[in-house]
């Protein structure tokens, strides 16, 4: 192990666990919406496919990019704050994919754009971009897959000195295909989950084909989580036996919570077979969640003996987090304020 | 060093950092302006119920939301991507030092993206008022999002109270925040204006569209005040340094600020299109023209922020390769390498050296440069030889304050230089033949103490001389050798003779015609302004001519002499033969020897690749003087390798004055001495004489050896008279202190012999210079082990020079001392004696005239008195030190 590659960190500015809350709460929205537009995209191809496509949920597809790009930003800031001094070495590692995620995106993004707008105008091009912007997706999952895991993994940054222009995947770990599977199924059921939240509320739909759609919909997400379960087992045995033993009664918090994932898994199966719209969301909210600390927990385990956030100096400056949290507390008043205010009925503008 | 560098050899990170920001920059600028744009080209159509400009609204809406809210927001993204991936230590320190006010500016983003999405999916479906209440909003949040991003960007370049406290609210509201705020609000306004044509431009309705036009004109040109005024502002906040780095001496920055300006022209001027009718196919090319000057504008601004923030990512804190400031100096002791983690070699060993310089290379230079891509090093290396490389190396950041220094050991600087001119320019070492000087046979004349009535002392003015010697395309020492002579009539009391007597000189065979050898006649007119007739030198002497007789001596001033001899062979010495004659009579009175010093191994070839011009041995080569010219016009905007190319050679004087040359100073540029030591000094510093030796002929293996004098035979160097490099230089920057020019050539420089700059004595070149009784205390030899130096200790005036100073009986020092460097007792690689031909001649001992108590050669009488000055008949010195 190559210790003396790990970069210096900077200091913080608040004690640690600020940053480590406020990473798991953004995070775990960012992911929510990563899930929506991803699995959103695979499920509106297949229902393109079969001809049964509404525009009820794909619909908004590019709205979705939109709040998740900006809903990426504080947890990609929080970790950087935690774990930037390894994010970055990682991210040098392989920075040609690692960059061409931006182009890739501005593509994909406007690609939903072009689909939503050309859904019946132009039906070929509407396809082609719905593809493109899927495929191109899958590819900024699995970077990020791929970074996320190097980001733990500092023993494999040695390969720089065979490749110092970027071009490094870390391909032949373990744990990176079903990993990559595990986040796809994880957004094909958020996906289908959230696509039925949204035909419960739509106002153009029949009631009873309301019903339809949503049992067809919760029977993907069941569908989904129990190809997930085996996924998930073999993405948990692929990591270091040191990781997933973790999980496994090597530390209580961590079991517990895996008993939790499991538990929770098992009740969404149940909920979503049996088309149990609430239960079902309520469960997979709960599961991502409970996911994100697991996520968490496994990091540190990687990183043990290497580095901890506890670990970084702090000289504390609370005011900017003050006013952080006011400017965040009135923001979210407003944006609330925003949303009532376009809820007014129409007038006569001129 | 704190992270691995993505190898770009060719594209390079900055470039890309660029492509992305610029794009980015303009959409985020627009962003904001283009929110206030909306809502009061609203707020305007519902209050004169203009159906037609409401209908503009809603669809300019959707194309500034694809562009502002995909594109703009996905390249702020990619900027936050690309700064970690080519700066990560910077980024770092950004997102730690200002991670709550990133997290502020996202909640001002949400808010923008959630308004602008409801502005535009709601535009005809909501209440109108709460619309415009809407639009309100996105602006108010976009132009807050400014308000943040613009600190964090503003406290890179002016960090202000930061650097010492550290507080967060220090580093955000810095310096330049307010300045910076508002010039890009004016920025934004007017960016508003020009994509507002865009939409405008596919409008079919043309009086709507002239309409839309004149408006959108109003944004643009409303805010130009604004602008100018913030922009002037800005400039003041910034330091001094940035302010010069950007307009005054960083040759990169010409380019930027050019294409600011001549886009400012090119946006301003075609912009006024907007208010003519003009046919909608030309309106539209007029928008699209307009949109791509704002991105060349903005290209040009941010370009040009960039260059005065130079050579700092964060200014006066981190490096723009990521070495923090305060960790140089411990970096400099202990070794780059050793604190790069990136890096498999800590050590550097002969058989390693050429793969560290490389490391080095790719760990502290490859953040900015790439090998011969964006910003390629090659062009910018060149020219130098490896030894030129290791002072540029030396010098970086000290002149050109717009490059970090060096940071690491010597070692590693030249393990660095090394592999730059080895490995990276694939050069070879140029080979130079070992010279054998010619030891020419000495006829001293002869002189008899009984018959002869006169002694005849003549010798050269300045010991030490040059030719620059290639007048193609420069000078600064012509051929121009002055000699001086003083005649004395021997007896009791011996006479000073100046009248009634011609001193004629002749130059050894082979030296007749140095026009055959020289460009200086051809040259002349372009260099000296004057076309010197063939043969005849500057004061219109020619090598076979007489002195001139002045109050107390004789004096040929100005000899056009050469070192060639017309077989080719070197010289640096050649030999006059002095004879002075009774003007009435004719008869010879006393007859004698002395050496010209000429040498043109002047050796700038040791660092401006090029070589020697002649046969391998000196001269400064075409393409050596081309280097140099190319260094000259980088560092000070010149032009003088193009003029000397279109046949306009200049005289290096023209511009810096020169008291040697009798050239009067110009107001801000150095003097010539003054100029060339001090920008030098900041190249060649943390070295003893070698770095004298590097340019001067005075190197003991050199091809001349002109410091021949007793001093260098008893191993004085250079360095005890002159002090070092920095010392002189600085004495010399303290003469010229009122010019802007001189602050920045010491600013750097450290004295060796002095603690303390600021006590060192000002002089002026060539009229003040160190006072030979600094070491000789009431005319001594020192030969008590003393190891002082008379640097900083000046003769008192020009008359008390060495050279110009005399006893009370008008006997000059140098007569009877010889030449200064070449002081009696002198010996010399072209023949051993060849500067002792008068001690030999009239003493037969190759000392000062007149040791050894030979009084005799002048005074018929005993002499018991020091008559010429104190200590002088003390003691009979030892033979050692005579010889």
């Amino acid at each position: 192990m190559e210790t003396n590659l790990l970069p210096a960190p900077d200091v913080l500015s608040v004690h640690w666990l600020w940053f480590q809350i406020l990473l798991v709460v953004t995070f775990t929205l960012h992911i929510i919406l990563v899930n929506l537009i991803l699995g959103g995209s695979l499920l509106a191809i297949w229902n393109r496919f079969k001809k049964t496509e509404t525009p009820v949920f794909s619909g908004k597809i590019p709205i979705f990019v939109a709040l998740t790009i900006n809903l990426g930003v504080p947890p990609l800031l929080f970790l950087q704050v935690l774990y930037g001094h390894l994010f970055y070495t990682s991210s040098v590692l392989m920075a040609v994919y690692w960059i061409a995620i931006i182009p890739i995106l501005i593509f994909a993004y406007y690609g939903t754009y072009i689909y939503v707008k050309k859904a019946d105008k132009a039906p070929l091009l509407a396809t082609i971009s719905l593809w493109t912007s899927t495929i191109f997706l899958l590819y900024i999952a699995f970077v990020f897959v791929i970074n996320s895991t190097l980001t733990q993994l500092p023993e494999e940054w040695i390969s720089y000195f065979q490749n110092k222009g970027g071009t490094f995947l870390l391909l032949n770990e373990p744990s990176i295909w079903p990993r990559f599977l595990h986040f796809i199924f994880a957004s094909l059921a958020v996906a289908a989950i959230g696509k039925s939240v949204f035909i419960h509320f739509a106002k153009k739909l029949k009631p009873e084909d309301k019903k339809v759609a949503i049992q067809k919909n919760l029977k993907i997400a069941a569908v989904a989580t129990l190809i997930q379960v085996f996924v998930g087992f073999w993405f948990w045995l692929s990591m270091p036996e040191a990781v997933w033993k973790i999980f496994m009664g090597g530390q209580l918090i961590s079991t517990l919570f895996m008993v939790a994932g499991w538990l929770i898994a098992m009740a969404i199966l149940y909920f979503s077979f049996t088309g149990k719209l609430v239960p079902t969301l309520v469960a997979i909210v709960l599961e991502v969640i409970v996911m994100v600390l697991i996520r968490e927990f496994a990091r540190n385990a990687y990183l043990k003996g290497i580095f901890h956030p506890s670990d970084l100096a702090t000289q504390y400056q609370i005011s900017p987090l003050l006013i952080f949290l006011i400017i965040f507390i009135v923001g979210l008043g407003l944006i609330y304020y925003m949303i009532q205010l376009s809820q007014k009925p129409k007038n006569s503008r001129l | 060093m704190n992270y691995p560098i993505w190898h770009l050899p060719s594209t390079g990170g900055s470039l890309l950092i660029a492509i992305i920001a610029i794009v980015h920059v303009v959409i985020a600028h627009l962003a904001v302006g283009g929110g206030l744009f909306l809502v009061l080209a609203e707020w305007k159509a519902l209050k004169t119920n203009d159906a037609g400009l409401l209908a503009y609204v809603k669809s300019h809406t959707w194309f500034f939301l694809l562009l502002s809210m995909v594109f703009g927001g996905v390249t702020g993204v990619g900027i936050w991507f690309i700064i970690s991936l080519v700066t990560p230590g910077a980024t770092s320190l950004l997102i730690h030092t200002f991670v709550f006010a990133w997290a502020i500016e996202w909640v001002f983003f949400i808010g923008e993206i959630v308004a602008l999405l409801i502005y535009h999916y709601r535009f005809d479906k909501m209440n109108s008022g709460s619309h415009l209440i809407i639009g309100w909003l996105y602006f108010i949040f976009a132009w807050l999002s400014l308000f943040m991003i613009n600190g964090i960007l503003a406290f890179m370049l002016t960090p202000g109270d930061w650097l010492t406290t550290g507080n967060f609210w220090d580093g955000l509201f810095n310096p330049g925040f307010l300045p910076s705020l508002l010039f890009r609000t004016a920025i934004s306004l007017i960016f508003a204006g020009v994509f507002g044509l865009v939409t405008a431009s596919f409008l079919k309705d043309q009086q709507l569209r002239n309409r839309i036009f004149k408006y959108c004109a109003k944004w643009m040109y409303f805010p130009l005040a604004l602008l100018v005024l913030t922009g002037i502002y800005y400039t003041k906040v910034i330091s001094a340094e940035s302010f010069e780095n950007l307009f005054h001496f960083n040759a990169e920055s010409n380019l930027f600020r050019d294409v600011l300006l001549y886009s400012s022209f090119a946006l301003f001027g075609l912009g006024l299109f907007t208010l003519f009718r003009l046919p909608a196919l030309a309106q539209k090319i007029g928008a699209f023209i307009l949109v791509a000057l704002c991105f060349s504008w903005m290209g040009g601004f941010e370009y040009s922020r960039e260059i005065a923030r130079k050579p700092y990512v964060i200014y006066n804190y981190m490096y723009s390769n990521g070495i923090l400031v305060k960790e140089a100096e411990n970096i400099n002791k202990t070794g780059f390498l050793k604190h790069a983690k990136w890096t498999e070699i800590q050590e550097i060993t002969n058989k390693n050296k050429l793969e560290a310089g490389s490391e080095i290379f790719r760990l502290q230079c490859m953040s900015c440069h790439t090998i011969d891509g964006y910003n390629a090093i090659k062009p910018q290396i060149n020219r130098l030889t490896e030894r030129g490389l290791e002072a540029q190396l030396t010098g970086l950041g000290k002149v050109n304050t717009y490059m970090p220094p060096f940071v690491g050991t010597p070692n590693e600087k030249k393990a660095l230089a090394a592999y730059l001119f080895y490995e990276l320019l694939g050069k070879e070492t140029e080979t130079v033949k070992a010279f054998q000087p010619t030891e020419f046979p000495l006829e001293v004349p002869a002189f008899n103490s009984e018959k002869n009535e006169y002694v005849l002392l003549v010798w050269n003015d300045l010991g030490m001389h040059c030719v620059s010697d290639n007048e193609k395309y420069f000078s600064f020492l012509p051929p121009a050798n002055t000699f001086n002579a003083q005649l004395f009539k021997r007896g009791a009391k011996p006479e000073l003779i100046t009248k009634n007597v011609r001193i004629e000189y002749n130059i050894e065979s082979g030296f007749e015609n140095p026009e055959e050898r020289s460009m200086f006649w051809k040259y002349s007119k372009a260099i000296f302004g004057v076309d010197v007739p063939v043969g005849y030198g500057l004061a219109g002497k020619t090598v076979n001519d007489t002195m001139d007789a002045h109050s107390n001596h004789f004096a040929a001033e100005l000899i056009p002499v050469i070192a060639y001899r017309k077989d080719q062979l070197y010289n640096p010495f050649p030999m006059f033969t002095f004879k002075a004659v009774d003007q009435k009579s004719g008869e010879l009175l006393a007859e004698t020897k002395a050496v010209a010093p000429v040498s043109t191994e002047m050796g700038c070839r040791n660092c401006h690749e090029g070589g020697w011009a002649w046969n391998g041995i000196s001269g400064v080569a075409d393409k050596t003087s081309e280097n140099l010219l190319a260094a000259h016009d980088k560092y000070n905007n010149t032009t003088l390798l193009a003029d000397a190319k279109n046949g306009n050679p200049k005289l290096c004087q023209s511009c810096h004055g020169d008291p040697a040359l009798g050239v009067p100073e110009k107001a801000d540029i150095l003097n010539f001495s003054t100029a060339i030591h001090g920008f030098h000094a900041n190249y060649l510093s943390g070295m003893d004489h070698q770095s004298c030796n590097l340019c001067h002929p005075s190197r003991i293996d050199g091809n001349t050896t002109c410091f021949r004098g007793r001093h260098a035979k008893n191993e004085i160097n250079c360095t005890e008279c002159h002090g070092r490099l920095e010392d002189h230089a600085l004495g010399l920057l303290a003469g010229q202190s009122s010019k802007p020019a001189a602050k920045r050539l010491s600013a750097a420089l450290v004295p060796h012999y002095v603690d303390d700059k600021t006590t060192i004595n000002p002089r002026t070149p060539w009229v003040i210079e160190p006072d030979c009784k600094s070491c000789h205390t009431n005319f001594n030899i020192r030969e008590d082990g003393y190891s002082g130096t008379s640097f900083n200790k000046w003769v008192s005036g020009f008359a008390d020079l060495y050279r110009n100073r005399t006893d009370e009986q008008g006997v000059m020092c140098i007569a009877c001392h010889g030449s200064t460097h070449a002081v009696y007792g002198a010996e010399n690689k072209f023949g051993k004696q060849r500067d002792n031909m008068q001690p030999l001649q009239y003493q037969g001992l190759a000392g000062t005239i007149g040791t050894h108590e030979n009084c005799s050669l002048c005074h018929t009488k005993k002499m018991n008195a020091n008559g010429h000055h104190r200590n002088q008949i003390k003691r009979k010195i030892s033979a050692a030190i005579v010889h």
